[in-house]
């Protein structure tokens, strides 16, 4: 948490919701009993404005949902909150057949009776943790429909032929969504209002390169700055349509270091990493062009990581 | 859509110019290609930082002043020369690899030089050779070649340096044109741009000739000198179809598939108010024969088509079959999640009552229902191609994208129909080239373009054609590769007026409307699949409200259909 707390501090984030944050830390000490459920980010989230909007809505107690693109960061920015926050985190993700016994539980046999299993929404809200609905606009809407009267202001969970929980007041549920793309739609208004709506930016060059330095301090700035660059030619590439955005892919960028400081060369580590990601062998031409206009296929480890 | 003006190895070296050029809005002027049809990179990335670091259109306004003039092709070769230098510089600095691209392209002029063929060589300027290797032979540390004093103050001047503008470029080009040519291009640089005229132009030697590249110049109207002339009569008194004109519909495009009964049943409810004035005409392209000079030109027009739908087939078999491949893979996903999983007995999930004695009777702990891997598809999908004139300059494109569509739907054991329409003397005609049963999609390469398109009647008649055993108790889903831009020769057949109204424009747009909205209330969801230009967007989306995709090329099919299908599908599950 402390390297947290000072990486957001020197990314200038507000020091009074910084000091809330801490307050609320200390009123609502984690559960030992899901302890192990508060996440370690490996990655940090960049991004001073939506850092800020984001503490400031879940110390209002209002739930989040964070909408964008792909690549946009948003279950780093739900993993960082619930780090910062010092909550258990329950990772929900949604598909289309995920329905009401999904989010809050289901009916099974302890070998005497037919009890109540619960579901991680349950547990979540039990346990004042954190929810983060993954791709909520995957799901029915009627599926959803539980989860109104523990979005609102009743904040509470009632099973039929269960007991009714109320949330526990440092409970938040943070939905992620894709939206932008032909074959996404809007969640209905129901939902939405439930929600504080975050519209998450494209992760700007300067963060990207922040991002990468502090992942792997030892990278050479300007193999750096080119890498940097390649994404952002990628991207540009995807919205142009000229690719699809399986190559755009910020996890891949970030895991072709990891295997060029392994001793791969470029070529490969990017191949692996971001070209193999498109199985469209004409996409991959494409994409290896883009490379080939910024980064030579055989960068060594020597290089890529020395001065 | 596979854009057929351009190869994939054009389509390539246009990305390559996009992307160095950090913009994806323009046509570039220039693409560059060694003589083996594969795209030049290094030079096509001139191509690009040229309209990054410069003023494009200028600059091309620059090469169009001299279009005419028979020393046309030297001059590129000497000014790209220029450029290329002025451009590298300025782009080095923020683009380090591009030190060894330059090095790397002036190898390959070596490589490229010493595999020319007699004719080749024979082809190309001496003096613009001489130049090009100076440059490269400096670039990549050879020996110089030797140089008249003439040739080394040439090589001198198209160094432009990375620190002049446009204006500077421009200056240094008409200064290298006057003093080394005597050529004055004088007004036409400022004159108005004549970019129209200029077509593709293509780096000599390096580069394949236009001819090879462009298989046709049509403008995606229809104006292509073997399109059909279709015009509207203008407001002359319309004249419904005739018995002499049924003859010509069954002679051109086969007999009708439904009896003579049938036919009338389906006119008597779908030709009334706007479409009054029409007739259909539902056939599966059975015995089509020639009883006129014009049928059977049409008739051998056809059959040319169909040859050139299988050519164009073969010839790229192996991107439609990867476009097959990514759908199939797409809509397997989407299937898997989309449609119900039947319930399966499990020890835990919603407990069944009709089974729960078995818990204390027989000890059996599974009581409980969850959902099952198996999965219940309930779908059934229309396919409808325009196949009116204006799809004429992309009628071996969308041959293709129909088959990628129908084979990929018909691989995930999704039922599938296509019917092309067209609307010709009145008459509105779907020609049917896969039936439910067929597993064969190949009858895609029937697909030819000429008529008029009455999208509204043709969706209309399409809702009817619903008896096909295999339909029953599915979902019906309908998708129309289109154009967003209906117009029939036949007019509206609104009585109240006394001179019918045009099918076209917004009326037309209007009454498609109708139809598409018609058939949702049915229950039926229509999607449309646009080809066309953005000028129909609005229309398109008129129409359609929010059920389109916009396909460019075929590395889009894939994604847009699906996401499209996805779209449907989502749609159906909330009704």
């Amino acid at each position: 948490m402390e390297d947290l707390y000072l990486f957001l501090r020197n990314e200038g984030i507000d020091p009074s919701l910084l000091d809330a944050v801490k307050k609320f830390r200390e009123d609502h000490p984690a559960p030992t009993e899901s302890a192990s459920r508060i996440p370690e980010p490996e990655y940090f989230y960049y991004g001073k404005k939506t850092w800020e909007l984001a503490i400031a809505a879940l110390l209002a107690g209002k739930n989040l949902l964070l909408a964008g693109p792909k690549a946009t960061g948003k279950n780093v920015l739900a993993e960082n909150l619930s780090a910062l926050f010092a909550r258990p985190m329950w990772n929900v993700s949604f598909h289309i057949n995920a329905d009401a016994a999904y989010l809050i539980g289901t009916d099974t046999y302890n070998g005497q009776a037919v009890v109540f299993r619960p579901g991680p929404i349950w547990l979540c809200a039990q346990q004042g943790g954190f929810g983060v609905l993954d791709e909520i606009n995957m799901a029915k809407n009627e599926a959803l429909a539980v989860l109104h009267a523990a979005l609102d202001f009743r904040r509470s969970i009632d099973v039929p032929g269960y007991e009714k929980i109320d949330l526990r007041s440092e409970t938040r549920f943070i939905g992620t969504m894709n939206y932008g793309y032909a074959g996404t739609r809007d969640l209905n208004e129901a939902l939405t209002s439930r929600f504080a709506v975050l519209d998450m930016p494209l992760i700007t060059g300067e963060d990207l390169n922040k991002l990468i330095s502090r992942r792997y301090p030892a990278i050479n700035a300007r193999i750096c700055d080119q890498l940097v660059k390649l994404y952002e030619e990628l991207e540009k590439k995807a919205e142009s349509a000229e690719i699809s955005d399986a190559a755009l892919d910020l996890r891949g960028l970030l895991d072709a270091i990891a295997l060029m400081e392994q001793g791969i060369c470029s070529g490969d580590a990017l191949d692996m990493c971001i070209v193999n990601k498109s199985f469209d062998a004409y996409e991959r031409g494409l994409i290896r062009d883009v490379i080939a206009a910024r980064i030579p296929s055989d960068l060594t480890r020597e290089i890529v990581f020395g001065k | 859509m596979i854009k057929k003006q351009f190869t994939l190895s054009a389509r390539r070296a246009r990305n390559i110019i996009w992307n160095a050029a950090g913009r994806y809005d323009f046509e570039p002027p220039f693409m560059a290609f060694f003589p083996n049809g594969n795209p030049d990179n290094y030079f096509n990335m001139v191509v690009g930082f040229t309209q990054k670091w410069l003023d494009l259109p200028r600059i091309w306004d620059f090469f169009a002043a001299y279009e005419g003039d028979r020393r046309a092709e030297e001059f590129d070769e000497y000014l790209w020369l220029g450029l290329e230098n002025c451009v590298y510089e300025k782009e080095v600095r923020e683009r380090p690899i591009l030190a060894d691209l330059r090095r790397k392209r002036a190898e390959q002029f070596y490589v490229e030089q010493a595999s020319l063929s007699r004719q080749q060589m024979e082809y190309q300027s001496m003096p613009v050779y001489t130049q090009q290797e100076a440059r490269w032979a400096s670039v990549c540390g050879k020996h110089a070649p030797i140089l008249t004093p003439k040739e080394k103050q040439m090589a001198e001047s198209l160094r432009f340096p990375g620190e002049l503008d446009t204006d500077g470029v421009l200056e240094r080009m008409r200064d290298f044109l006057t003093r080394f040519f005597r050529y004055v291009p004088g007004e036409s640089v400022t004159a108005p741009r004549k970019a129209g005229r200029l077509a593709l132009r293509l780096l000599r030697r390096e580069h394949v000739r236009r001819d090879h590249l462009l298989i046709r110049t049509g403008t995606g109207e229809g104006n292509h000198p073997r399109a059909v002339s279709l015009r509207h009569e203008g407001l002359g008194r319309y004249v419904p179809p005739t018995e002499e004109d049924e003859k010509f519909i069954r002679a051109v495009f086969g007999r009708s598939m439904l009896s003579e009964p049938e036919m009338r049943i389906l006119e008597n409810e779908l030709c009334t108010e706007e479409d009054a004035l029409c007739r259909l005409w539902v056939t599966k392209g059975d015995d089509p024969r020639g009883i006129d000079r014009e049928s059977a030109d049409i008739l051998q027009s056809s059959r040319r088509q169909q040859e050139r739908n299988s050519a164009f087939y073969q010839q790229n078999a192996a991107l439609i079959r990867s476009s097959v491949k990514s759908l199939s893979a797409k809509l397997d996903t989407i299937l898997s999640t989309y449609f119900k999983h039947m319930p399966e007995k499990a020890l835990t999930g919603r407990i069944s009552p009709e089974n729960a004695f078995r818990l204390p009777v027989l000890q059996d702990g599974k009581v409980f229902l969850k959902d099952g891997e198996e999965i219940e598809q309930e779908i059934f999908v229309d396919l409808l191609l325009d196949a009116s004139q204006s799809r004429m300059n992309s009628q071996e494109v969308l041959s293709s994208e129909a088959y990628i569509l129908a084979k990929s739907l018909t691989a995930v054991h999704i039922p599938v129909r296509i019917f092309t329409f067209r609307s010709f003397r009145g008459f509105t005609i779907l020609d049917m080239v896969k039936s439910v049963s067929s597993t064969e999609c190949r009858g895609t390469s029937r697909y030819s373009a000429a008529g008029w398109n009455r999208d509204s009647l043709a969706l209309k008649a399409l809702g009817r054609l619903d008896d096909d055993p295999m339909l029953q108790g599915k979902r019906r889903v309908i998708l129309i590769m289109t154009d967003a831009s209906p117009n029939d020769s036949a007019p509206l057949g609104a009585t109240e007026r006394l001179i019918p109204r045009e099918y076209d424009g917004a009326a037309a747009v209007k009454a498609t409307e109708n139809a598409v909205r018609a058939l949702r209330s049915q229950g039926i969801r229509v999607g449309a699949v646009f080809h066309g230009n953005s000028s129909h967007i609005d229309d398109l989306h008129q129409i359609y409200g929010h059920a389109y995709v916009r396909i460019r090329k075929a590395s889009q099919l894939a994604q847009g259909v699906s996401d499209l299908l996805l779209m449907l599908l989502r749609e159906m599950r909330n009704d």
